[in-house]
């Protein structure tokens, strides 16, 4: 298998255990965002899936959390009522995606001692959080899509 | 303008997400955690923003200095202090860490094209540094603008 396969299924894998943490962030930002400002979850993952950096990602979150009130709204269904959505989206990508990302990169040997090492843990980190956010936006989706049902 | 490399670009994008991001987070929350100053009113971050968007370093560079001497009354004395810290770490990057710590200076080349590459690496540096810093600015702002609406709302 070439590297880039390895990192692939390396990424899947983390994948399926953060899973569980981003179904409830999408549940936690239906509750909040709600279907109306779906346009902030979509310029989100386009924002993810273009970038070029993860502190492109970070910005973004960082830049509607000041912005708009619901980012900064808690999450009172789900255990969550003082942290806003924003700042809850923002810490785990930032203190939980590198721990995997370091696990990743322990499993691949990659020793980040060089440049082309360092480079390659930045890109995984990037695919990390693209995996993350689409698993969140996905629940999103479908959590505002059961609430209007109802 | 200096037209920079792809390589130079994979590294400035490097740089950004390990080395700038942790120094503009750091420099606006050491400002406004520490030396008790106010986050960046918005007018200043449109201003800011806008000048980083250009890519042109010796325009920022004239802004910054210039709002940096402006004569601010008392009350915006940290709008005066972000831009002299401001003037202050980006001479050093483009004097000093451009190229003993960031390696991005190309061998070989004649004065102006040195020059020209120097001011096109600062402005794309320098735009990564902006970006990261309003981010976080953004956040201080709304957390104090918060607390002083919950002080407002205890004391009533």
């Amino acid at each position: 298998m070439n590297r880039e396969m390895q990192i692939i299924r390396e990424i899947n894998g983390e994948a399926e255990i953060f899973y569980d943490d981003a179904v409830n962030l999408g549940q936690h930002a239906a509750q909040t965002l709600k279907a109306s400002h779906r346009s902030q979850l979509t310029g989100l993952e386009n924002i993810a899936e273009s970038a070029y950096k993860t502190t492109d990602i970070l910005d973004y979150i960082k830049k509607q959390t000041a912005r708009f009130s619901y980012w900064r709204q808690g999450f009172s269904r789900g255990g969550h009522p003082d942290e806003g959505f924003g700042e809850r989206l923002k810490n785990y990508l930032e203190r939980e995606l590198p721990r995997k990302r370091d696990s990743i990169s322990k499993r691949l040997e990659n020793s980040d001692k060089t440049y082309e090492e360092k480079q390659e843990r930045r890109r995984i980190y990037l695919l990390l959080m693209r995996q993350f956010i689409h698993h969140m936006v996905i629940e999103y989706e479908y959590s505002v899509s059961q609430d209007n049902r109802h | 303008m200096a037209k920079l490399s792809e390589d130079q670009l994979q590294k400035i994008w490097f740089l950004s997400d390990t080395v700038l991001y942790p120094e503009a987070v750091a420099f606006i929350r050491r400002l406004v955690n520490d030396e008790q100053c106010s986050p960046l009113p918005t007018s200043q971050v449109k201003g800011l923003e806008n000048i980083a968007e250009s890519y042109k370093y010796d325009k920022l560079y004239h802004f910054v200095t210039h709002q940096r001497d402006r004569d601010w009354p008392v009350s915006k004395q940290s709008i005066k202090t972000l831009y002299t810290n401001l003037e202050k770490d980006f001479t050093i990057m483009k004097n000093r860490r451009l190229k003993d710590e960031f390696h991005l200076v190309s061998e070989g080349l004649n004065t102006q094209e040195a020059r020209d590459e120097i001011n096109a690496l600062m402005a794309a540096l320098a735009h990564e540094f902006i970006q990261h810093m309003v981010a976080e600015n953004g956040l201080l702002d709304v957390a104090e603008r918060e607390k002083r609406a919950r002080e407002q709302s205890n004391r009533r």
